[in-house]
């Protein structure tokens, strides 16, 4: 990126011009790009919460939790599944994608590679978390109760869900672009 | 920038977690929203008289249409992260009051555009509102967060502290 008094404001504009790109991009190609996180949320719901959730699919962008409880009610059969959308914790990625663009740094591919990996572990968390805020917190007490956490695991559960939807899915490719970009911000520091 | 990194993630959780507690919410979160409901229902009133508010509520009494101001749309998150990046960067701690009174201002002044354009957009058109609210606008305040911070990193003096070799003459009349 050429070192002129410009330089932020130019990088804004640039940035600007990606991110319509980049969602749309995102946009129509969430199902492919959303498949690693299902992957991990598989790996993560057989580990940690096998007793909860039978299986996870995937559908365009929404995941579907196949859980093990039972809907509230009498005579109610069955067993609850969850959907949640991953549109919803994935909307870093554009971002992200404009702002590597955008720096016009050398290895903007592998950056972009490298940032896509950080990111899905972290939709990956918020896609869980709002799964287990529904059924810890939402569903009603007769499914919550088949649940078991306590009461501390709830907080848990609350405080995983409010993190993973209001911090991660921004800060993490905005941490990710700093993190790769560092010569930049020396070059900056720099020039002050 | 690894300290960096770790003072950053610590510092932001810590904020994030206090803002989460009751106490929080009750004193600072809770009027904190309700007066930017106030602020923005005070700057769209300037040319739509047809705006009321109620707590965190902006409603047009034309429509009926109302948003509520929620977790996520009071620009405190984004403010919280703005904060962590500026404590974390090695900076005194003169610019950093600095660069966090700018900052702020420059956060919260963009929220108040996107809870003001929320209220037109969904009136317009739902889907477009979903989309605005939920993936362009938060996309937009972390770049706001982003770019502030650049523009506060490009304020600091270079690393070394001296922004350069001294000149003999400023050398010798400081020796």
């Amino acid at each position: 990126m050429p070192m002129t008094p410009g330089l932020v404001p130019r990088f804004v504009v640039r940035v600007l011009a990606w991110l319509p790109v980049a969602f749309a991009v995102w946009y129509f190609t969430a199902p492919v790009l959303l498949w690693p996180v299902k992957l991990v949320l598989d790996v993560v719901c057989r580990m940690g919460f096998g007793d909860l959730v039978r299986a996870v699919e995937q559908a365009g962008s929404v995941f579907t939790f196949a859980t093990t409880l039972r809907p509230g009610g009498v005579g109610a059969t069955g067993q609850v599944a969850l959907e949640v959308d991953g549109l919803a914790y994935s909307y870093g990625l554009p971002l992200f994608v404009a702002l590597v663009l955008a720096a016009r740094e050398p290895g903007w591919p592998r950056k972009l590679g490298a940032g896509y990996a950080a990111m899905v572990p972290a939709i990956a968390w918020g896609v869980l978390a709002d799964f287990l805020k529904t059924v810890a917190m939402s569903s009603g007490p007769l499914v919550a109760s088949q649940t078991g956490f306590s009461a501390l695991q709830r907080e848990a559960i609350a405080f995983g869900y409010q993190f993973g939807a209001l911090i991660l899915p921004t800060v993490v490719p905005a941490v990710a672009w700093v993190l790769m970009h560092r010569g930049l911000l020396e070059r900056l520091r720099a020039q002050a | 920038m690894i300290r960096f990194f770790l003072l950053f993630v610590a510092i932001q959780a810590l904020l994030f977690g206090g803002e989460l507690t009751p106490w929080a919410q009750t004193f600072f979160v809770l009027p904190w929203t309700t007066a930017l409901a106030r602020i923005s229902t005070w700057l769209v009133a300037l040319v739509d008289p047809n705006v009321v508010t109620a707590g965190k509520v902006i409603r047009s009494t034309t429509n009926g249409f109302a948003v509520s101001i929620e977790a996520g749309c009071n620009g405190v998150e984004a403010t919280i992260v703005l904060l962590a990046a500026m404590l974390a960067f090695p900076a005194s701690w003169q610019r950093r009051l600095a660069g966090l009174a700018a900052g702020i201002v420059a956060v919260q002044g963009l929220n108040i555009v996107r809870v003001i354009s929320l209220f037109y957009i969904g009136q317009w058109n739902a889907q477009v509102f979903e989309w605005a609210h939920l993936y362009v606008w938060q996309a937009l305040i972390m770049l706001d967060v982003l770019i502030v911070w650049l523009i506060w990193v490009r304020t600091l003096p270079p690393p070394d502290g001296g922004g350069g070799p001294v000149p003999p003459a400023v050398a010798a009349a400081s020796a």
